[in-house]
């Protein structure tokens, strides 16, 4: 490790005593470079690059995994935008983003703005509020979630404290995709830690200046917190949002595997796994991939877009 | 860093020297499989099933049982559910890496022939490897798909309706064999009167029970190659089930929801519940009262459409060891001791050897062997033919379909339109 990390300090030093020798000796250190990176390239050339190239490729074909893929040009890609069920999964996904990742980074900026404070014990409150994030992706949490939101339970008792009487949301396909979203917003951490380095970068002198000239809290925040930590606001956006459309575990524990009921909870991936691994249609679900690399891509691009307008860059503005 | 660059290098293209050998080590033992044979002769069998915890743990008895009568014969085993089963065994089937023997079920038999997987038994029977003898009620029939023997039966199970004997009793309703689907669902209807809870868990997505229905009126859920019914069948059966949800008649399918992978019966919310008889064990393990069974509803009060199903253990075309994999195969289906340990965990056993040395003590195995006797009796046993490639997806989507239906979320008409579409593609995977 600590050889990779000297690597580059050397050539400067050489280069300075003899160029010739210099450049040949930064050739050979690249060489071991590579050399040393080389399990991970051969990694990665093997177990993400070289899958999928392939299924770029079966995303042509009709491929049941045991006879040879056959080509069937833009069959799959037709069909998928004809499937009932892809476009229920599609409704399910769009419905779980546009929901779930507002939510999650407002309760993140939020948290976060509370312990950006100084007080004490703030190291255990940080610690506490990321807990959820670290265990949250983990199949057992799936199961706690289904007995959180089932008849009775606590979630069920505190609905019908308000009057509210929908019974659990766990069978329910009216309510379930928003026990995800629930537990999706429960792991706000790591956007919250984000948020928190974010928010300790802005300049004090900024807060006193404004203090000065008379501005509340609330002008403080929108006026200056808000732009000075807009590039990480971006940034969480755009990271969250990813990880929103290609959302699945959830789903697939709280729905008991089946991604339902009624495919309420059939996100995209959810359809995507069904397709390939249940019933062996590795060209349509190949298809289907590619179609989310395309759309999250197109999102991506959006969002860059967007930022001339609401991100605020400090070089910019100089 | 303070040494020459010659040095250097040499140390550094050691390194990746070693890096590339250890992974390229690991690739070998990776990908080498684990079936295999080793110098003293000894060989090794990849054995896998699906099934809970009580049928593993009494499998693993067998396979001790196995290992000590063929010394020279290992036995490796894998265990899941069977949902992941499948899902795992198409994957490394199709990677040429499949199980040398597992537990099969009559939906996979053409899937997995059409696909070359499986290993005909019959040149191993005859040469001597395997015995087809003594199989009761001709259970070997199933095992078979155009003149090959594709699987060897390890029990023979059927559908049945399991009821909540005290909730029966308390609503003084009775189950009688031949009885009609009329007589059922008023017998439910004066449950849901008198104990205010639902009659049954959700019999429309059950396909190996609408399967019964459609035997019951001289049709059957599949043909060799297709659906054996019509799309306006189906949407019939599924407007009459969403009437009874709406009813209350059969229990409200979000709370069947909440309470998986615990049965709706066992959880108190409904009196009856149609499932394979061999499955009705998890009752008593699961639930508070008493579970019986009872006959399926007939239309014409005599037929009731049952057939006897089995699981049965097939073998991998492609296995190195299809001597040992009969042998293995012979041995648990006719060893008196394996028929003593399993029981009827897959069904009343196949083999008159085994299901003499078995005699069932507690009451849910009494229950099932009293029950197959009763059907036997009754002389409304038909045949079954194996199901054409396709048919595990259809189940699925009936199940999902059966479901949306219930929840209200789709009209049965088009919900019957949507199976036959999806059968179509599966079909043709």
């Amino acid at each position: 490790m600590t050889l990779v990390k000297e690597a580059p300090v050397r050539p400067a030093k050489k280069r300075s005593a003899a160029p010739a020798a210099g450049r040949r000796g930064r050739r050979r250190e690249n060489l071991a470079g590579y050399l040393f990176m080389s399990p991970w390239i051969a990694g990665f050339l093997v177990l993400t690059a070289g899958p999928m190239i392939a299924s770029l490729y079966y995303a042509f074909t009709r491929y049941n995994l045991f006879t040879p893929p056959e080509w069937v040009g833009l069959d799959n890609f037709t069909t998928m935008f004809q499937d009932p069920r892809w476009q229920k999964s599609v409704e399910v996904t769009l419905k779980y983003v546009v929901v779930a990742t507002p939510l999650k980074l407002l309760l993140a900026l939020g948290v976060a703005l509370l312990l950006a404070q100084s007080r004490r014990g703030q190291g255990l409150y940080r610690a506490a509020f990321y807990m959820p994030s670290l265990i949250g992706a983990s199949v057992s949490v799936g199961f706690v979630w289904r007995a959180l939101f089932s008849d009775d339970a606590i979630v069920d008792r505190t609905q019908k404290v308000f009057g509210l009487n929908v019974g659990g949301w766990i069978g329910n396909p009216d309510y379930v995709l928003y026990s995800l979203v629930a537990l999706s917003i429960w792991q706000f951490g790591a956007p919250m830690v984000i948020f928190l380095a974010g928010l300790k970068q802005v300049p004090r002198e900024l807060y006193e200046a404004a203090e000065v000239d008379g501005a509340g809290p609330f002008r403080r925040f929108w006026n200056i917190t808000l732009p000075m930590i807009s590039p990480v606001l971006f940034f969480n956006v755009l990271l969250e949002s990813i990880h929103a459309f290609q959302v699945f575990g959830s789903a697939y524990v709280v729905s008991n595997t089946q991604c339902g009921p009624a495919d309420a909870t059939l996100v995209y991936t959810c359809y995507l796994y069904q397709k390939g691994f249940k019933e062996a249609q590795m060209g349509f679900a190949s298809a289907m991939a590619w179609s989310l690399v395309v759309a999250v891509a197109l999102v991506t691009a959006v969002l860059f877009w967007s930022q001339k307008k609401w991100v605020h860059y400090e070089e910019a503005a100089k | 860093m303070g040494t020459g660059g010659n040095v250097e290098r040499r140390t550094i293209l050691k390194a990746a020297g070693a890096t590339a050998a250890t992974l390229g080590l690991a690739a070998t033992t990776g990908c080498g499989g684990d079936s295999g044979s080793s110098g003293d002769g000894t060989v090794t069998l990849r054995y896998a099933w699906w099934g809970g915890e009580p049928r593993t743990i009494a499998i693993k008895k067998t396979i001790a049982l196995f290992e000590k009568k063929y010394p020279k014969i290992k036995i490796k085993p894998e265990f899941t559910d069977y949902q992941a089963f499948w899902e795992k065994f198409q994957t490394q089937a199709s990677g040429g890496n499949p199980p040398d023997v597992f537990q099969n079920a009559v939906g996979f038999l053409r899937k997995y022939d059409k696909r070359g997987v499986l290993l005909d038994l019959k040149s191993q029977a005859d040469s001597g490897n395997l015995s087809l003898d003594n199989f009761r009620n001709g259970v070997l029939a199933n095992g078979q798909v155009d003149g090959k023997q594709l699987g060897i039966p390890v029990g023979a199970n059927t559908m049945a309706l399991v009821i909540d004997l005290k909730a029966f009793k308390k609503a003084g309703v009775e189950a009688k064999m031949g009885w009609t689907w009329d007589e059922y669902f008023a017998a439910l209807q004066t449950i849901q009167d008198k104990l205010k809870i639902a009659g049954d868990t959700g019999y429309h997505g059950i396909m190996y029970l609408y399967d019964l229905y459609l035997r019951q009126n001289g049709k059957a859920f599949f043909t060799d190659s297709d659906l054996g019914f019509t799309e306006d069948d189906l949407t019939q059966w599924w407007t009459d089930a969403y009437k009874r949800v709406k009813s209350g008649l059969v229990a409200d399918p979000k709370k069947i929801e909440q309470v998986q992978p615990k049965s709706g019966l066992s959880a108190g919310l409904a009196a009856s519940e149609f499932t394979w008889d061999n499955f009705s064990i998890r009752y008593e393990g699961e639930g508070e009262s008493d579970y019986g069974l009872a006959p399926i509803p007939t239309m014409d009060g005599k037929h009731t459409g049952q057939y006897l199903g089995s699981l049965m253990l097939s073998g991998f075309s492609g296995t190195k060891h299809p001597k040992e994999v009969a042998q293995f195969i012979s041995f648990m289906v006719h060893d008196p001791e394996v028929g003593k340990i399993m029981g009827y965990d897959r069904g009343i056993l196949a083999t008159t050897e085994q299901y003499d040395a078995f005699t069932p003590t507690d009451p849910t195995n009494k229950g099932v062997k009293a029950y197959e006797e009763e059907v036997a009796k009754a002389g409304v046993l038909g045949k079954i033919t194996p199901h054409p490639s396709g048919a595990d997806v259809i189940e699925a989507a009936f199940l999902r379909i059966g479901g949306e239906v219930s929840q209200g979320k789709t009209k049965p008409a088009d919900a019957s339109k949507a199976l036959f579409s999806e059968a179509k593609a599966a079909f043709a995977g």
